[in-house]
């Protein structure tokens, strides 16, 4: 066990330092965050909806870290070559993706500073009525669900290229799902169903009440059921990674997906 | 004659490159889920922020500006990819011409981002019941066609960079967003601060989406043709001085070196 932490900790300190360097890291959490937290402000201007400009232009760059590059980590080490010698390594390969995802939810997290810095500093807005206790606890949930999803996409984006592309091309879908800048109770009933079977929509909800949003204050009920499902994903996860490491084996074209 | 077989050529090559890479389901993915995504959130935002009875600019607007995954994602990746591919010394130590080249890269993409704009158009219709019935469908369509090149303008311009940089790609996406912003996509620009009016004034889409917007509700062409002429002026601009920059670029590579430098 402990090796494992020690590996995973390894994973993550060598994730963090080239992360650090990474353009495009770097405009994920601190320009791609501003860019709607800009446009969210223009059109929800201040008063009670500021919350889901700023907020919601954090979240954005906090998913796009956990689904790009977390999700995305064993797909870049296919680029690099470097795939191989990590699967043919003694460590099973969800240690080595969980060290490199924690880096990948630090720096996301990193986004809501400059979403909160650009709301203050341009537009005088910040947010307020926040209940720290419920807001600190419904944003450990959402970490937990958007961890649990990336360790679940991860091996599919290994076995599959088109896996990352579909994700991708539906990344502002999710922002819709997630009600990441406007409430899901907004949009047509059935996707409403959609959006419920998506761990982080209970999290993001408990977060936005937990700024005064109103949607009453069911915070248990919410964060029973985004982790719940994340659960769920981690299960599904589990055996996506075995198939990963069969299919990985038994044909031999593991750098070629 | 021998460039114009360049430029079919290097046309042919790229449509078999961007195929070649992209599976079916991962082509349509960003064919698709793409437009119904961007499409969904921001007239569902826009809905949120000022009503339903605005559906229809979010809708449009965002409709229009698909155009730019191929004329900015598309373009730029395509002049950039040669140098990750490690292709872009043998490209440079050809002695094809390079106004043709350059332009052979971004027309495959003025093609799939007409089609891409299509694609958004028939899901703004279905999602949110955008009325074209005033609409000239002829000059619209010649709308989508005028912005998806000025597009391409933009694109082979901040293509060019990748000649001398490595993170083009970062490039592409931070201009991809802000012409959400600046473009009278999802704010008009009329509202914006005047600094950004005069960037918007620079950029392309701003006078082509207000042209088509204005289409949309019945206008003919004697009434948009000065936006429309404004828009292929500045798609011209940009094309020119990106193919300026190429050449320059390209210079300075292979005085420094960098044409390998990954």
């Amino acid at each position: 066990m402990t090796a494992y932490v020690r590996a995973a900790a390894r994973a993550f300190e060598m994730s963090m330092k080239l992360r650090a360097v990474n353009p495009f890291t770097n405009f994920g959490w601190l320009v791609f965050p501003l860019i709607f937290v800009i446009l969210g402000l223009a059109l929800l201007g201040g008063g009670g909806r500021t919350a889901y400009a700023i907020l919601g232009g954090g979240l954005l760059g906090y998913w796009g870290m956990a689904y790009v590059e977390g999700a995305n980590e064993i797909q870049n080490e296919r680029w690099s070559g470097t795939l191989e010698q990590i699967m043919g390594c003694p460590t099973p390969l969800a240690v080595i993706v969980v060290g490199k995802l924690c880096s990948s939810l630090l720096f996301g997290a990193l986004s809501f500073l400059p979403a909160i810095a650009v709301g203050y500093f341009a537009f005088h807005q910040s947010l307020q009525n926040i209940d720290p206790g419920p807001f600190a606890v419904s944003f450990l949930v959402l970490t937990f669900a958007f961890f649990c999803m990336a360790v679940t996409l991860a091996p599919l984006y290994a076995m599959w290229r088109w896996a990352f592309s579909v994700t991708n091309g539906f990344e502002i879908g999710v922002y819709v799902l997630g009600g990441f800048m406007f409430p899901i109770s907004h949009l047509p009933s059935w996707l409403q169903l959609v959006a419920s079977g998506f761990a982080p929509t209970w999290a993001v909800r408990s977060l936005y009440a937990a700024t005064g949003q109103p949607f009453g204050h069911d915070y248990a009920l919410w964060w029973a059921v985004s982790i719940a499902l994340s659960c769920a994903y981690l299960v599904i996860g589990w055996f996506l990674y075995r198939m990963v490491d069969v299919r990985a084996r038994a044909t031999g074209q593991l750098a070629l997906a | 004659m021998n460039s114009v077989r360049i430029f079919f050529r290097t046309c042919w090559f790229q449509y078999r490159a961007m195929f070649n890479w992209a599976t079916p389901i991962g082509y349509l993915s960003y064919k698709f889920l793409q437009p119904v995504g961007q499409i969904l959130f921001f007239t569902e935002l826009g809905i949120f922020a000022t009503g339903r009875s605005n559906a229809l600019y979010f809708a449009l607007g965002n409709a229009l500006q698909l155009t730019a995954i191929n004329g900015i994602f598309g373009v730029v990746m395509s002049v950039g990819n040669e140098r990750q591919f490690g292709t872009l010394p043998i490209l440079l130590g050809s002695p094809a011409n390079r106004l043709v080249t350059f332009l052979g890269r971004a027309f495959v993409h003025v093609l799939d981002g007409i089609a891409g704009v299509a694609v958004g158009l028939v899901l703004a219709v279905v999602m949110f019941q955008i009325d074209l019935s005033h609409a000239n469908l002829g000059l619209l369509a010649m709308c989508v066609g005028i912005i998806s090149l000025s597009t391409a303008g933009l694109g082979l311009m901040f293509g060019s960079l990748s000649l001398i940089m490595r993170d083009v790609f970062v490039i592409a996406n931070a201009v991809y967003y802000l012409l959400l912003v600046f473009c009278g996509i999802n704010i008009p620009v009329s509202r914006l601060p005047e600094w950004a009016q005069v960037i918007s004034t620079a950029l392309p889409l701003t006078r082509g989406v207000e042209a088509a917007r204005e289409v949309v509700t019945g206008a003919s062409l004697a009434k948009v043709s000065g936006l429309i002429a404004g828009e292929l002026a500045i798609g011209l601009a940009y094309a020119l001085i990106g193919y300026a920059m190429f050449r320059w670029l390209e210079h300075q590579a292979r005085r420094g070196g960098l044409q390998e430098a990954y």
